[in-house]
């Protein structure tokens, strides 16, 4: 089965045939990288390594707008308030507003980062199915349970949003509007969210059953023979290290 | 209420996930020291399923819209399950729509998951005089989310003021914590009100729910 974060998961790019485990370590760490770094003059260069990244993973420009579109907003607020609430160097003035260099500086600081990060992340979870990241991040030592609530809870997520528009559209049809506020509104959304959990709830039940039919419990090394790492993947992530790295010592020596 | 990437330093970000290390630990040694753990992993994974689809319910607070974070009613169904739960949220959250982020999953588990836990021990409170009633729930189920929004609000507050990379002069943040605080008032008291509403509407139509947390 196919789902949204997967669209682009079995395209053919360097990204996509290397072993999910070391791209984890890899990108998790040019992440951590990445926040770690506050000086402007390296910004371009952040910048610049992950559109090259983005373009070796050829995933299309439209896939990474999609997602950005929601966590921008936050991004929009800052880059609006910032340069005129932080600093004291005044660069120019919007008539009673006067606009900071310090702000500017943050806001700039801000954005860069937070695009690369949440691009290098849309990048590390595109370019594999889910099944394949969890089953790596089990390999990496992801307890049981995390792993396995995690596929569940996203094998089902659409079908119980589904529920939820389902519900919505019967209670339009009746004439619920939930424009206003009112207790009994309030009350009504409150019993449609208290329905949703049950319906879950009891489809657990039947999910359960049918996930023991199968053999559900029985110990499974995922570690043996899920994953084969070659020269090339390890190279990779020593690459990936290595520019990690270099923006590291690029922050502390600047 | 969740923090995005590139905000926070990279020591913050790390502590976020020593934290939530810990707790994840423990709940998931809690969870193993009920009966057979893996028979509760797919109700509680559905259950966080229709939570993070219940947070798509917008409630109408004139003249916008809230939609709920519902970390303390996750608390009160989900009981030890509910730490484990809201980080998976927040990791399909940052995955799928970019919402909260990978370098602050852990900050952000402890804002809204550690506020969760607490929720779960003062719902628990509701049967410490004997069978829970209506009542009872209400009044506990309104009170655990009530002090879990607080919570996670504050927690919030503080992180973002103190660690944003910015220079803000002490007056500007005293009033940007009064207004985050403020603005995060009504949004306690509709979390704490709807949680009522549905933990006493289970209670009404599967007690079980309630009673197995």
């Amino acid at each position: 089965m196919k789902f949204v974060l997967d669209q682009h998961a079995y395209l053919n790019s360097p990204i996509h045939r290397w072993d999910t485990r070391f791209k984890l370590i890899g990108f998790l760490v040019l992440i951590f990288a990445f926040s770690f770094v506050q000086e402007l003059y390296i910004m371009p260069a952040m910048a610049l390594a992950t559109v090259a990244i983005f373009m070796i993973s050829r995933i299309p420009v439209s896939f990474i707008l999609a997602r950005l579109r929601y966590p921008s907003f936050f991004l929009f607020a800052v880059v609006i308030l910032l340069p005129f609430i932080s600093g004291s160097d005044v660069v120019f003035s919007i008539g009673p507003l006067d606009v900071y260099e310090e702000g500017i500086e943050s806001a700039l600081l801000i954005s860069v980062r937070f695009f690369s990060i949440i691009t290098l992340g849309l990048i590390l979870f595109g370019t594999a199915p889910l099944l394949t990241s969890i089953k790596a991040m089990r390999s990496l030592g992801l307890p049981a349970i995390l792993a396995d609530m995690t596929l569940l809870t996203f094998r089902y997520l659409f079908e119980i949003g589904n529920y939820l528009h389902q519900m919505e559209t019967a209670l339009r049809l009746r004439g619920f509007q939930a424009r206003r506020f009112s207790r009994r509104g309030f009350s009504t959304l409150a019993w449609l969210g208290g329905s949703i959990l049950v319906r879950s709830y009891e489809r657990s039940e039947w999910i359960y059953k049918a996930m023991i039919m199968r053999g559900y419990g029985q110990d499974v090394n995922i570690s043996q023979g899920s994953f084969q790492s070659s020269a090339r993947d390890i190279l990779a992530l020593g690459l990936l290290i290595l520019l990690a790295g270099g923006f590291v010592t690029a922050q502390i020596l600047i | 209420m969740h923090v995005p990437d590139g905000v926070l330093p990279t020591a913050v970000c790390a502590a976020g996930y020593a934290a939530a290390v810990p707790i994840t630990w423990y709940s998931i040694r809690k969870i193993n020291q009920t009966g057979d753990p893996r028979e509760n992993v797919p109700k509680a994974a559905l259950l966080t399923a229709a939570f993070f689809v219940a947070s798509w319910i917008h409630i109408p607070v004139p003249p916008t819209s809230v939609h709920l974070v519902l970390s303390g009613l996750m608390g009160a169904v989900l009981g030890y399950f509910a730490f484990p739960a809201i980080l998976i949220g927040l990791f399909l959250q940052a995955v799928m729509f970019g919402h909260g982020g990978l370098s602050t999953l852990g900050v952000n588990a402890i804002i809204i998951g550690g506020p969760a836990l607490l929720a779960s021990f003062i719902f628990r409170l509701r049967g410490l005089r004997g069978d829970a009633t209506r009542r009872s729930t209400g009044i506990f189920g309104f009170l655990a989310s009530l002090c879990a929004i607080g919570i996670s609000a504050a927690l919030f507050t503080v992180l973002l003021i103190n660690f944003i990379p910015a220079d803000l002069d002490a007056d500007t943040e005293r009033h940007a914590i009064l207004m985050l605080a403020l603005g995060h008032v009504p949004l306690m008291f509709i979390e704490g009100a709807f949680t009522a509403f549905v933990t006493v509407f289970l209670l009404r139509v599967r007690p079980q729910m309630l009673t197995e947390s």
